[in-house]
């Protein structure tokens, strides 16, 4: 047997996502893959440029030329945004990078997230979700999942994270400690979920990778236990 | 959908195929591995990049289809630059069906024009066009329906409709250019120079005259009776008598044509379809069976009657008789000018249609291949010969993007 073979508890039945904005596709965009929010605006990595986007319009009201491949992530100061192999701490206002620390999948990154001082970070292929120290880079904790990881946030102390395997997509809030799946909203097929980020409310902003799209899914209300 | 993949595959689409492979050279996962195939592929490294697309091909989980299919397409784009053409056709046509299931259409025609061009440059013309009717050029990417009209343009030469590959060559022009790639609008433009290049020569007189395609075209339409020299045949207002087979038959159709509206000697007709200075009697008896099976397959055609000197052609319809022969004299011009139907032959066939030997024919082939104006597909005594493609498509800077979700 495999030291990887865990048995995990049996699993919610997925829901349907319901998806109730749609933003973009944008001018020269052909990828999305972060999603963050700030309070005000969504701010998408399409690859070559960070996109702001005003939530109520739709329209693109900002851009910084700032590279981003995979997640993005709000501190409620600086963007953090991962670049290739590193994680960039950017200051919005200017555009300028104020720090880089490496990332801890080395490049299999996907999503980025930021919560009570610490970013979490999505690892794709690896399937699991690492914490890390925002000084150094250095892995707190990591929880595993079954499905490859795309994009990490946090909300009302609830962890969701996107998954995203060949056609099939979902969004799936975990149990911090065991990493069992206490939800699961699954999107229509061939919906791709890259970039995840809740808007702190009733919203969970979801990066449509090659659909060049940014979509708002409503998040349930957390069922009392 | 890692941030390393997404840079290198954002450094490929800009072109930069060292910067994508310099970020995921060490990665052994299967996007990873697509991304170095790709990379080698427009570095030219064939070998490697098929190596690498089918390993990636395998690793793939059975829930990705769609990254598997799209990485069994590029390999087959990478085989064809390779030309190799070994591999079963049914494989893209698997992948295409897989492709359109799952929503990508541009890939899943991608893949029918792969295999077109694939039975294009196996010399199998009827399935070639079979395939490439099932593509809708409409709502295409510039650079694939550049592509699908080349293909087309090529199709229509080898079937001498040149009003259809001029149309096709200017639609392909326009979406090269839109397309802008550079290379594509070059092959467009040496494709349509192809078309404007001396294809025959009309013989009259004593004189000959070069033609173009179209004018080749708009004199087997017209009223004459056409000797084609050149794919070896007779035709007239559409109808096409080919004697590629019958070499001695072939022989006195051309000197009957060569010398209408006069007879033409039955002692010449004997040195040129028997080979020899001293005709006898039993040459004479020969003769006369030979013309007989001519005049039985032409009979459509014209007639060929008996004169006191010796025999005169006949058309019934055509008001004059016109003897087209490959632009210039010699072996090799000749085998050139048959291959131009695009079909594969044998050297045996070759041999019989030219009336020499297989050796002879061998090293016509040997010189012409070395010049790249034939290639030969297929080994030992399965080899078969065909022209040099019309355009060498720029195969490389077409390949999918095999990525999951991209």
């Amino acid at each position: 047997m495999s030291t990887k073979t865990r048995s995990h508890p049996p699993q919610p039945a997925a829901r349907p996502a319901e998806i109730v904005r749609e933003f973009g596709p944008f001018a020269g965009v052909t990828q999305v893959h972060g999603v963050s929010y700030d309070g005000t605006r969504v701010w998408a990595a399409t690859g070559a440029q960070l996109l702001a986007i005003d939530p109520r319009s739709g329209e693109v009201t900002r851009s910084l030329q700032r590279t981003g491949d995979a997640g993005t992530a709000f501190d409620g100061k600086h963007l953090w945004q991962i670049a290739e192999s590193r994680i960039d701490k950017i200051d919005p206002a200017t555009g300028d990078v104020v720090a880089s620390i490496p990332a801890p999948g080395g490049g299999g990154d996907s999503g980025l997230t930021w919560a009570e001082g610490s970013l979490w970070v999505g690892n794709y292929r690896g399937r699991r979700i690492h914490q890390i120290d925002p000084a150094t880079g250095a892995i707190q904790r990591t929880i595993e999942s079954n499905r490859f990881v795309t994009g990490v946030t946090w909300v009302d102390g609830e962890l969701w994270h996107g998954t995203w395997e060949a056609d099939e997509s979902e969004l799936r809030r975990v149990d911090l400690r065991s990493g069992e799946v206490l939800d699961r909203l699954q999107m229509p097929p061939g919906t791709g979920v890259s970039g995840l980020e809740s808007d702190g409310a009733d919203l969970l902003y979801c990066g449509g990778g090659g659909s060049g799209k940014v979509r708002a899914v409503r998040r349930p209300r957390a069922q009392p236990n | 959908m890692d941030a390393l993949i997404a840079a290198s595959a954002r450094a490929l689409a800009a072109g930069d195929a060292l910067g994508a492979l310099k970020r995921v050279a060490l990665r052994d996962d299967p996007p990873a591995l697509a991304l170095r195939g790709i990379a080698m592929a427009q570095l030219g490294e064939h070998a490697r990049a098929r190596d690498l697309l089918r390993r990636a091909a395998r690793a793939f989980g059975p829930h990705e289809e769609v990254a598997r299919a799209r990485c069994v397409l590029a390999e087959a784009e990478v085989a064809l630059a390779m030309r190799d053409l070994g591999g079963p056709p049914r494989v893209l046509a698997t992948v295409s069906s897989t492709l359109d299931k799952h929503g990508d259409r541009a890939n899943a025609l991608h893949a029918r024009l792969v295999a077109a061009r694939r039975f294009l440059l196996l010399g199998r013309l009827p399935d070639a066009a079979a395939t490439l009717e099932a593509v809708d050029p409409r709502g295409l990417p510039p650079a694939l329906a550049a592509v699908a009209e080349l293909t087309a343009a090529e199709l229509a030469l080898r079937t001498l409709r040149s009003g259809p590959a001029q149309a096709a060559l200017a639609r392909a022009h326009q979406a090269a250019y839109r397309a802008g790639i550079p290379s594509l609008i070059a092959e467009v433009a040496e494709a349509r120079a192809a078309l404007d290049r001396p294809a025959a020569r009309r013989l009259a007189g004593g004189t000959a005259q070069a033609l173009r395609l179209d004018e080749i075209e708009a004199l087997l339409a017209g009223g004459a009776l056409v000797l084609d020299a050149c794919r070896r045949g007779l035709a007239t207002a559409g109808a096409w008598q080919p004697l590629a087979r019958r070499p001695i038959l072939f022989a006195l159709a051309r000197s009957l044509a060569q010398a209408w509206p006069q007879d033409a000697e039955r002692d010449a007709l004997i040195a040129t379809a028997f080979r020899t200075r001293r005709p006898d009697e039993t040459h004479r008896a020969r003769l006369r069976v030979e013309i007989g099976r001519l005049r039985a397959l032409v009979r459509d055609m014209a007639g060929i009657e008996a004169t006191p000197r010796g025999f005169v052609l006949q058309p019934r319809a055509a008001c004059e008789v016109v003897v087209l022969a490959p632009p210039i004299d010699g072996e090799q011009a000749s085998l050139v000018a048959l291959l131009a139907d695009g079909a594969a032959w044998s050297t045996s066939a070759l041999a019989l249609a030219l009336g020499t030997s297989q050796r002879t024919v061998q090293r016509a082939v040997a010189e012409l291949e070395a010049a790249g104006q034939v290639r030969g597909i297929g080994q030992s005594r399965a080899r078969r010969w065909l022209a040099a493609p019309l355009v060498d498509f720029t195969t490389i800077l077409l390949l999918p993007a095999s990525l999951p979700g991209a």
